[in-house]
């Protein structure tokens, strides 16, 4: 939320700050100077000195203040001086990469970037390797997924797109991301052909993954609909082993399942279906009114079984879901007990 | 591990914690630096929750937060810029008074006007030097004709998290001319997924977080029941309410997560049913993730804390009436003392003849 990095890996104790290492300066020796590998500061560097480096300015009192190496802040203090004459250089890109390297979530290093790549009419494929790399190591960072889109965009090429996303699914079925990135792609590009097949394969390996369930809804609710009862039935298929000689209605093959797969979303999902049935039957005043009384006792039984014992959890929700129930079947008579609210526990 | 010792909530370190968090963090927080600003209103939210702001230095605060104003330049060309910065990285010198300084660069960030302003509140200050048509100019600069918002004028990520900032905004300074509501309501709806949750965006995964940015921004609009259908409102119910596991969790199937309890549960309370959710379990689980040693509490146990979970996690325990906690407004995100100022602000700017109406 709000680009906050999840940094519930790390401790928050302050330890002593190892930053760059001195070591190498002071070993000098005949390799020393001619190592190429060696690092410098920019402000070392002869071809930046026409610059004056930005140092960040707290004030006097500065609060969370990080505390930078002397590598990091000579980076950055560079980074500043190149973003206030709004240089447009070849130099300033390739600063662009330390400074993504140190802190991939500053996102105006990325739009500047981004700036030059244009400025210079730098070679989108190229950057497209760079952000491929970059994500694959940071996959939860929303700053290069928005980099990743852009370059598409300009490129108005997808073609890497769907493997490069099944890529970091691989490594984790559920980043929002990935899926969201695929989802603009996949609507922007109109590369609804093999998607469904990529949803079954997610769902072989783990059924539960409901990135992927959202995804089948979301295909097949931009090809070809729900409304085509072939398509109903298709759906209903995927969602039991059985098969079915002829189609009953939805509400007789839950009950069915009731029997042997008694999960409370079943439950729920049979309370939902009377409650409906209830609520048209007050529409269309064509329903029996013993068949009304027996639709709300089977609903109110529902709520009984997952408050007692399937769903105890949500033991006052589902009492509150039956008590909400008979007041709207405005019936008099006493029908199920126990649906008085038991209250929550006094904390300690 | 002491079951039992796990039960009990240990005050003091958390306002360590959260003392410790305004002070230095090392370079392995990097990645926060853009967004400074927001783990200020996680501590100091978090230490006004413990009812313990007498720690800190309030006026050094407020100078600093308003250091991070995007002011108008004399000649005003900036107005769409204007809002918070996260933090100083972009090398602006400090200032905490205008005219502003005319950069390439400088713009506010959505969320960060949002939490800028929220901290203020919380210490007290009257507002008196945000300069709310900048603001409001800045934010109509966001809104996309699809009714999301983009943080920054340069362009980002658009989607229903900053819809939640805009609306925050618009609420604490008690003007809404800063966003064409009617949009922003379409784009919430848009994004109501066939589960009955509120993905990021149109089609999305239905998310804790995103629901609660949905829910709290339409309260906060005014036009909850305007917006959604009563049956609609029950299956959000129903969405949200399945989502406790122990705790809570973001989305189905994954694990519960400390920060749901306030993302789901503020939700939850803002549909008035928060009360049917099982107190015992989600504070069981909140004090499974609270460090003993330094404090705060993290999105599982048995990890380290960080300064949004700290937070989360107290407004989690505040929302279960947890005592010596102070009460949070769900949809503001601060605690209700910091609201009722907020309040009192309005109603003087009111007496002043509207001033915060006035569009610029």
């Amino acid at each position: 939320m709000s680009g906050v990095r999840d940094i519930s890996s790390e401790s928050v104790e302050v330890k002593e700050d190892r930053g760059f290492d001195v070591e190498a300066e002071d070993r000098i020796g005949d390799g020393y100077f001619l190592d190429p590998t060696r690092y410098i500061f920019y402000k070392d560097r002869k071809e930046w000195a026409d610059l004056q480096p930005v140092t960040q300015d707290d004030g006097p009192n500065p609060v969370v203040k990080i505390a930078y190496s002397e590598k990091f802040s000579d980076v950055y203090d560079y980074f500043r001086a190149l973003l206030k004459n709004d240089e447009r250089s070849n130099r300033a890109f390739a600063l662009t990469a330390d400074a993504i390297e140190l802190n991939a979530a500053n996102y105006t290093v990325w739009h500047y970037r981004r700036v030059l790549l244009q400025a210079l009419s730098k070679d989108l494929r190229e950057e497209m390797s760079y952000i491929t790399a970059i994500i694959e190591e940071q996959p939860k960072n929303y700053q290069v997924w928005h980099h990743r889109r852009m370059v598409v965009e300009w490129l108005n090429d997808p073609s890497e797109e769907l493997e490069f996303i099944a890529d970091i699914l691989s490594q984790d079925a559920k980043n929002y991301h990935a899926w969201q990135h695929r989802q603009w792609v996949i609507q922007e590009f109109k590369l609804w052909d093999n998607e469904l097949e990529f949803v079954e394969s997610l769902l072989e390996e783990d059924v539960r993954n409901n990135s992927a369930w959202n995804q089948r809804h979301f295909v097949i609710s931009h090809t070809t609909g729900f409304s085509d009862p072939a398509i109903v039935e298709r759906e209903i298929q995927m969602l039991q082993d059985q098969g079915l000689s002829s189609p009953p209605s939805l509400l007789e093959r839950v009950l069915e399942l009731k029997e042997t797969h008694c999960s409370p979303y079943l439950l729920a999902f049979l309370f939902d279906c009377y409650e409906d049935i209830l609520e048209n039957s007050n529409k269309k005043e064509n329903m029996l009114e013993e068949d009304r009384k027996e639709t709300l006792r089977k609903a109110l039984d529902i709520c009984q079984l997952l408050a007692q014992e399937k769903d105890t959890i949500r033991k006052e929700y589902w009492l509150f879901l039956g008590r909400s129930l008979k007041n709207k079947c405005c019936l008099s008579e006493p029908m199920v007990d126990g649906f008085e609210a038991s209250g929550q526990q006094e904390n300690s | 591990c002491f079951y039992f010792e796990n039960k009990h909530f240990l005050r003091d370190r958390h306002v360590r914690f959260f003392q410790r968090t305004l002070q230095v963090l090392p370079e392995r927080y990097a990645s926060l630096e853009t967004t400074r600003l927001t783990i200020i209103f996680f501590a100091l939210s978090g230490l006004d929750v413990l009812d313990a702001l007498d720690v800190i230095d309030r006026n050094t605060m407020i100078e600093w937060i308003y250091s991070l104003q995007v002011l108008p330049t004399e000649d005003q060309a900036n107005l769409s810029r204007c809002g918070f910065r996260g933090s100083s990285h972009i090398g602006i010198p400090y200032s905490t008074k205008g005219p502003g300084v005319l950069h390439p660069y400088d713009s506010g960030h959505v969320a960060m006007t949002y939490t800028g302003l929220c901290s203020l509140l919380i210490l007290g200050d009257d507002l008196s030097r945000v300069n709310k048509q900048a603001c409001m100019a800045g934010l109509r600069a966001l809104q996309l004709e699809d009714g999301s918002f983009y943080a920054v004028p340069e362009g980002s990520e658009n989607d229903i998290r900053f819809i939640y900032c805009a609306a925050s905004i618009c609420y604490i300074l008690d003007d809404w001319s800063g966003m064409d509501i009617q949009k922003a309501i379409e784009y919430i709806r848009g994004s109501l997924s066939y589960d009955s949750g509120f993905g990021q965006g149109a089609g999305r995964e239905s998310h804790g977080g995103w629901t609660y940015c949905a829910i709290a921004s339409l309260c906060l609009m005014g036009r909850l029941e305007e917006a959604l259908s009563q049956r609609e409102l029950d299956g959000i119910r129903r969405w949200c309410i399945m989502r406790q596991q122990s705790g809570f969790h973001g989305r189905p199937n994954k694990p519960v997560d400390t920060c749901y309890s306030f993302w789901v549960g503020a939700t939850l309370e803002l549909l008035d049913v928060f009360q049917y959710t099982n107190f015992d379990k989600n504070r069981s689980f909140i004090l499974s993730t609270q460090d003993r040693l330094v404090g705060g509490f993290a999105k599982w146990p048995d990890s380290h804390p960080d300064p949004l979970h700290a937070y989360l996690g107290l407004c989690g325990l505040s929302l279960i009436g947890e005592p010596g906690l102070r009460k949070v407004h769900p949809a503001l995100n601060i605690t209700q003392r910091a609201f009722q100022h907020a309040e009192q602000l309005q109603l003087t700017w009111r007496d002043n003849g509207g001033s915060c109406s006035r569009r610029h």
